[in-house]
């Protein structure tokens, strides 16, 4: 045996172990049996407040908070209030993507800085109609941003050409974006250890051929594959805001505190159909977390949302932004941001770890306001 | 080696899976991944010999706030580690980073741990609680690995008494395995 036989069967024997967990088998029927079917319906309204205390502050402190702005047949942005005692406050925008924020700067010396977000907003199920066609007039300059490469999403190289391989035989948009999407659920899986939502660096996931990962990582890949055959595709940054109505744990926000709650979907623009909700990564999370087993996709719990996250998803979340390669407004440290899903903050000692609020600290909590 | 399980069910990949060894991508996807290995390679080392022997800048505070450069270990040998508390093949290689250290004790050898961006206080408890006495530099602004090109943890370079990068080191491995003694040996010489 030499080397590389003796890592794959060192790889395969706990794939041995895993396959014995994905029957499903055990599980009672009523489990196995549930209905996915977001739709558009009656609005919802939620409320979401982001609170931020800069620990240990040290000079001039800086926070960037994401808005919900995203305006658009799924999510109506109401309002957004804010306190605190900063000595700056006020909402800005990143340049290309339109990433709606509140900036604060506190004066050097402030010893408890403290800024709170309240934001006001609208959400809709989303569920396309594949059996009718409508006009879907955009404007082609916006789609063409929508096709371009970022820095963790090259559409050229190893991107191009797995995507080329994966559409082979497709013709239409939707025949190319649904090669795209079965590769996704037939290649990567969820990675519950992954750090936040991950990075997104698709070229290194190609590389490595390592497809574990979270909304971060596998819905990038999607957008990438798709991008680089020349559909318009889009990542949508945001936080989940309310268990979903389903039943499926994995698929809302299990308490008020939504601190980790942070999702991103993504969209494809199809020449019949408009913007097409798009979540492969959600069908991986039903997968690998609704149950304490790892499901095959084939498992009726994972067969009931597969279908409906290729053109809907259910409207217990709210979109921040489509943005990349983010760089905060008025920064002094760190670089560019590949997505801005996460609360930011700098001090004279460098930026915080946005994805650990207690040492950040930050807090997102969240209510919906029934009429 | 930490291993994770690969994908629960056959994949349905369209190619053959490559070898694997655990590394953590940047995020923090915990897995098995081949980078560099081919098809049909036997015996490949995981030292890459580096092209480009001008080392990046490198220049952060350590835990207790000393600063530190790389021109201060000019004449050591120094094997460069970017790793994170939450990085499980990371916090697997520290054990044989320690042995290799023990075992070159009195040689102008040097271990460097670059933190991918964590705070300090979550840094300052890990190294507490596993009495880790390697030097750690703080990377908040996650400046370090944009610089060298980081894109999997746990990653390693090791730089020659002249301060060229020689080899760089992707993913865990066994620091004191024959051939990673060997060639820090060869760099000592």
């Amino acid at each position: 045996m030499n080397r590389r036989t003796f890592l794959r069967a060192a790889a395969a024997l706990p794939a041995v172990a895993a396959a014995s967990q994905v029957t499903g088998l055990a599980l009672p029927a009523r489990a196995q049996q549930k209905e996915f079917t977001p739709r558009p319906g009656a609005w919802r309204t939620f409320e979401i407040t982001t609170r931020v205390e800069v620990l240990e502050p040290t000079g001039v402190i800086r926070a960037w908070l994401p808005v919900p702005s995203v305006k658009s047949d799924y999510q109506k942005p109401l309002d957004d209030q804010w306190s605190g005692n900063a000595k700056v406050m006020k909402t800005a925008t990143d340049g290309p993507y339109g990433a709606g924020m509140l900036y604060a700067e506190f004066a050097s010396g402030e010893s408890a800085p403290v800024v709170e977000l309240t934001s006001r907003f609208q959400t809709l199920d989303r569920a396309l109609d594949w059996s009718k066609k409508v006009a879907a007039p955009e404007d082609p300059e916006t789609l063409k941003l929508w096709t371009k490469p970022t820095d963790l999403m090259p559409t050229d190289g190893i991107v191009h050409e797995t995507a080329l391989e994966v559409t082979k035989g497709s013709a239409t948009d939707v025949e190319k974006v649904r090669a795209v999407y079965d590769w996704i659920l037939a290649n990567t899986y969820r990675d519950p250890k992954v750090r936040g939502c991950g990075v997104g660096d698709i070229k290194a996931m190609l590389e490595t051929r390592n497809f574990g990962g979270k909304c971060g990582d596998i819905n990038a890949l999607f957008v990438g594959l798709v991008r680089s055959v020349g559909v318009p595709a889009r990542d949508i940054y945001g936080i989940r805001l309310a268990p979903s109505a389903f039943g499926y744990k994995a698929l809302g926000a299990g308490s008020a505190n939504i601190s980790k709650a942070q999702h991103c979907r993504a969209e494809v623009f199809l020449k019949d159909y408009g913007w097409a909700a798009m979540d492969p990564a959600d069908v991986t999370k039903v997968a690998r977390e609704e149950t304490s087993e790892w499901l095959k996709v084939e498992h009726p719990l994972v067969e009931a949302v597969r279908p409906k996250l290729f053109g809907g998803w259910e409207g217990n979340w709210v979109a921040f932004n489509t943005a990349h390669d983010v760089a905060l407004p008025n920064a002094t440290q760190g670089g560019k941001l590949g997505f801005f899903m996460y609360p930011q903050s700098e001090t004279a000692t460098g930026r915080r770890d946005s994805l650990d609020p207690d040492t950040f600290k930050y807090t997102i909590t969240t209510r919906e306001i029934k009429v | 080696m930490t291993r994770v399980p690969p994908p629960a069910e056959p994949r349905h990949s369209r190619t053959a899976p490559p070898a694997r060894f655990a590394v953590t991508m940047l995020g923090g996807v915990v897995c098995a991944a081949s980078l560099l290995m081919g098809e049909g390679w036997a015996e490949p080392s995981r030292f890459l010999p580096w092209k480009d022997p001008a080392a990046p800048h490198l220049a952060l505070d350590d835990l207790g706030g000393r600063a530190h450069t790389l021109a201060d270990y000019r004449g050591s040998v120094v094997l460069l580690n970017f790793w994170a508390t939450w990085c499980e093949p990371c916090r697997a290689e520290m054990v044989s980073m320690r042995a290799l250290q023990q075992r070159l004790a009195g040689r102008p050898f040097v271990i460097l741990l670059v933190n991918y961006g964590e705070a300090r206080t979550r840094v300052s408890e890990f190294a507490k609680r596993e009495s880790l006495e390697l030097p750690i530099l703080l990377d908040p602004n996650q400046d370090a690995p944009r610089a060298w090109r980081v894109r999997v943890l746990p990653s390693s370079f090791l730089l020659g008494p002249d301060g060229h990068v020689r080899y760089g080191v992707i993913g865990e491995i066994d620091w004191v395995s024959a051939e990673a003694v060997r060639i820090v040996q060869e760099l000592l010489r």
